[in-house]
């Protein structure tokens, strides 16, 4: 897919105050598409942020299942944390009521899936 | 509002406390990323000197919780980078 980019009139006034020349600003960027966000990709994504941290027992077997605190042995702030970590990793933000509400991978996968603007 | 029963509920003052436990965290996304950790340990630190309260202890937690707010707004501050 090709998008063609072009700076508003506003942007292209507050240049020519600042300065430069009146010239015609024309971004061209190319990407193709990212793969969709599947349950499978969110849920390898998620896992491999936990096996990344460093509170989780390397060794430990995680999966769809597991839940934060009684498999994975992580109390309620690192809890808080990993969540964190999963709204940055996807960018997007969780509001505090559902973010207490996820214990387990399982359901944050599927708290992901359900928001329209993860990536 | 019907709500769910489900284990490991959170009272209304353990919510609190991991909201700003979140706040804490998210406020340091705006400190300079090598100064990020330095945070991050201080946060842990923070949180942790209190970690053994009862939580019945009401009136502690909740003299902490305001404390700990205000002492969040403060170091929120864009001028101040870095704690050790």
């Amino acid at each position: 897919m090709i998008r063609t980019v072009q700076l508003r009139p506003i942007t292209r006034s507050l240049l020519r105050v600042s300065g430069f020349r009146s010239i015609s600003l024309t971004q061209t960027r190319s990407y193709s598409h990212a793969p969709p966000l599947t349950k499978e990709i969110i849920t390898e994504r998620i896992i491999e942020l936990l096996e990344s941290y460093n509170k989780v027992k390397p060794g430990t077997v995680i999966d769809y299942s597991s839940s934060f605190h009684k498999d994975l042995g992580l109390d309620s702030f690192d809890t808080v944390e990993v969540i964190m970590e999963i709204e940055y990793e996807f960018s997007i933000t969780i509001p505090d009521s559902d973010a207490d509400s996820l214990k387990t991978v399982g359901q944050a996968v599927e708290y992901i899936a359900q928001q329209p603007d993860a990536c | 509002m019907v709500l769910k029963a489900k284990p490991l509920k959170f009272s209304g003052l353990q919510k609190e406390v991991l909201s700003l436990y979140r706040s804490c965290l998210r406020a340091t996304r705006n400190k300079p990323i090598e100064k990020r950790q330095h945070w991050v340990n201080f946060i842990h630190g923070e949180f942790g000197k209190y970690r053994s309260i009862p939580k019945r202890d009401f009136s502690a937690i909740e003299h902490l919780l305001r404390l700990g707010r205000r002492r969040m707004d403060m170091y929120a501050s864009p001028l101040i980078t870095d704690v050790n």
